[in-house]
């Protein structure tokens, strides 16, 4: 049993269709047609304490209907989750005490308040002693310079800003677990390695359970030996990370502008997309080395621009699609 | 002990949260008095040349409207209808649900941070004022105002329980604009507080009886005008008593079966 157990876990939305012309309208008032949505299908897993997972997989895949499971805010169709041994929907204030929660795209500060005043909230409403809480606070500001915004209502925060205050106040009241939800959405490179130096300190130093979803494959890279990858509501994939990065991890695409449409005839990539005179290449790096391919397609045309892409979530999923892969 | 100290926090922080909206104070103050003025003439008109009406001077019925306006001014601090359907439809009712307290509880205990603000720094002088400049009924007795400021409290409980109740439709219906409308039309008629509920047709005014609307304005208002006393001033507030416990009941299931039902939106 680990610390967080997940078993065919499944979650179905209904959404009413919406039918069209003004006389659908008129219908749909006495009469109305449900699509059903499965968002999350059989998903099972197991997480030690400890641990720090990448949950990943295209927009849409799941992620967060799982995320919102695991917090108690959605009531799982079917299949049973505990965390921490309790059942999150059934003991939702329970379950809140012992996990802590980032939404990227979501604050959870209150916007009106300065900074330190939403601290001194959560101090009260997770009964944080004084003690524990300068410890924490102590130890906040010096690796995320909380100071600098004190004051500062979080409505006026930069993102950057934001994300600081927002995972140091899920980390308040010393949670046991930690959900975070696109850590790095929409910041900057600087911004982006203070969060995920944060992150591992956390989840070295203070044993934290970090379950991370993310587009970024350089956050997984630099924070989880274990990923799982969902893409439509179920598990493709659930491992270390360095068998994904073999596998597909050396493939790169070449992008290149031509000055006029040419039909590539190239050794050792493949195109896989054309769009008028902007070619896409993709090839494995162990096989061909970027510039013997350039140097190949400008025998053949006149190249005007170049971009090498490393592939992302997606495109890895996409291929693991197209390869079959399906690693248990 | 800890948990009221929590729900205390949220009020405090709520007049702090307050105190940086002044403006929207004084906005809200001004429609009240244009309000106040707007009744005053009608009911002004109505009364001219006639002593009592069913009984009521005009004196009574005028400080009724103003301690009626007053009590709306008050009431006006706290929305909880426009807040839950806020939540829900941004999603930020997640980040509540997330948290280990009581929500319909911490947005209650906000409400009386915005309300006291709201009332110390505006309500309370110009009504002050008000009851001073003109030739108004005010209670007589300590026990009357008790009464009434008893009465009010309650009527405050129960427009919040009915209020929270409506707004968390929201969670099945999405959209709203009917269920609101309901609720303000009922609580503007039923609740006697632009028009008490004595100069109702005797069936309308039984029906209105048997609503919990009239707990809400229509005691208290008539508590502080002394049309109300004795035996049938008790059975009031004893209706009132039921009234909260009923409503409050009531929001407290559709609260647990909103709760399972949520679909939090986007994200």
């Amino acid at each position: 049993m680990g610390i967080i157990d997940v078993n065919h876990l499944s979650k179905q939305y209904f959404i009413a269709k919406r039918q069209e012309g003004m006389w659908g309208a008129v219908r749909s008032l006495f009469h109305r047609e449900y699509i059903t949505k499965t968002a999350v299908e059989d998903v099972s897993f197991s997480i030690e304490a400890g641990e720090m997972v990448g949950y990943i997989g295209p927009n849409g895949a799941g992620k967060s209907t799982t995320i919102k499971m695991l917090t108690g805010i959605l009531v799982p169709s079917a299949g049973d989750v505990t965390v921490g041994g309790l059942v999150p929907y059934r003991e939702r204030q329970k379950n809140a005490r012992q996990i802590g929660v980032v939404f990227g795209q979501r604050s959870q500060l209150w916007w009106d308040l300065p900074t330190i005043e939403s601290f001194e909230l959560l101090k009260q409403v997770y009964a944080i002693s004084d003690q524990q809480y300068r410890k924490n606070m102590d130890t906040f500001t010096e690796i995320l310079r909380l100071d600098e915004f004190y004051q500062t209502p979080v409505r006026q925060l930069s993102l950057g800003q934001r994300m600081r205050a927002d995972i140091a106040a899920s980390l308040l009241h010393d949670p046991a677990i930690l959900f975070l939800d696109e850590p790095t959405i929409g910041l900057d490179v600087v911004a982006k390695e203070r969060m995920r130096t944060f992150i591992q300190e956390m989840n070295q130093e203070r044993g934290i359970t970090v379950i991370l979803t993310t587009h970024d494959m350089a956050d997984i890279e630099r924070l989880c030996k274990r990923m799982i990858l969902i893409d439509q509501g179920r598990v493709m994939y659930d491992g270390g990370l360095s068998k994904i990065r073999d596998r597909f991890g050396k493939s790169r695409i070449l992008i290149v502008d031509l000055e006029k449409d040419t039909q590539l005839q190239v050794q050792g990539a493949e195109l896989i997309r054309s769009e008028g005179n902007r070619k896409w290449l993709r090839f494995n790096r162990e096989e061909i080395t970027a510039a013997q391919l350039i140097q190949q397609v400008s025998i053949q045309a006149d190249i005007q621009d170049l971009s090498l892409e490393e592939p992302e979530i997606d495109s890895i999923i996409r291929q693991m699609y197209e390869e079959g892969l399906s690693v248990g | 002990m800890r948990q009221l100290r929590l729900y205390l926090e949220f009020s405090r922080k709520a007049f702090q949260r307050s105190a940086a909206y002044r403006f929207d104070a004084w906005t809200r103050l001004f429609s009240n008095v244009i309000f106040l003025f707007m009744w005053g003439f009608i009911w002004f008109a109505l009364y001219s040349g006639k002593g009592d009406v069913e009984g009521v001077s005009f004196e009574s019925m005028l400080s009724y409207i103003v301690v009626s306006q007053m009590l709306q001014g008050v009431h006006g601090a706290g929305t909880p209808l426009w807040e839950i359907q806020e939540r829900v439809r941004t999603g930020d009712i997640a980040m509540e649900m997330m948290r280990p307290y009581d929500y319909p509880t911490r947005s209650l205990f906000s409400d009386f941070g915005n309300i006291a603000f709201h009332f110390l720094t505006a309500v309370l002088p110009l009504y002050v004022v008000l009851f001073a400049l003109f030739d108004l009924q005010i209670p007589t007795s300590m026990s009357q105002w008790i009464l009434f400021l008893l009465s009010a409290v309650l009527g405050y409980l129960i427009r919040y329980s009915v209020e929270l109740t409506f707004g968390l439709l929201t969670f099945w219906l999405m959209e709203t604009g009917g269920v609101e409308d309901i609720f303000y039309f009922s609580i503007s008629l039923f609740s006697g507080s632009v028009i008490p509920l004595w100069f109702f047709p005797d069936w309308l005014e039984t029906l209105a009886y048997f609503l919990p609307f009239q707990g809400i304005f229509f005691v208290p208002n008539s508590i502080f005008v002394g049309q109300l006393t004795g035996q049938a001033l008790i059975e009031a507030m004893l209706m009132q008593g039921i009234w909260l416990v009923v409503s409050y009941v009531i929001l407290r299931w559709v609260w647990s079966r909103a709760a399972l039902k949520i679909v939090v939106q986007g994200g």
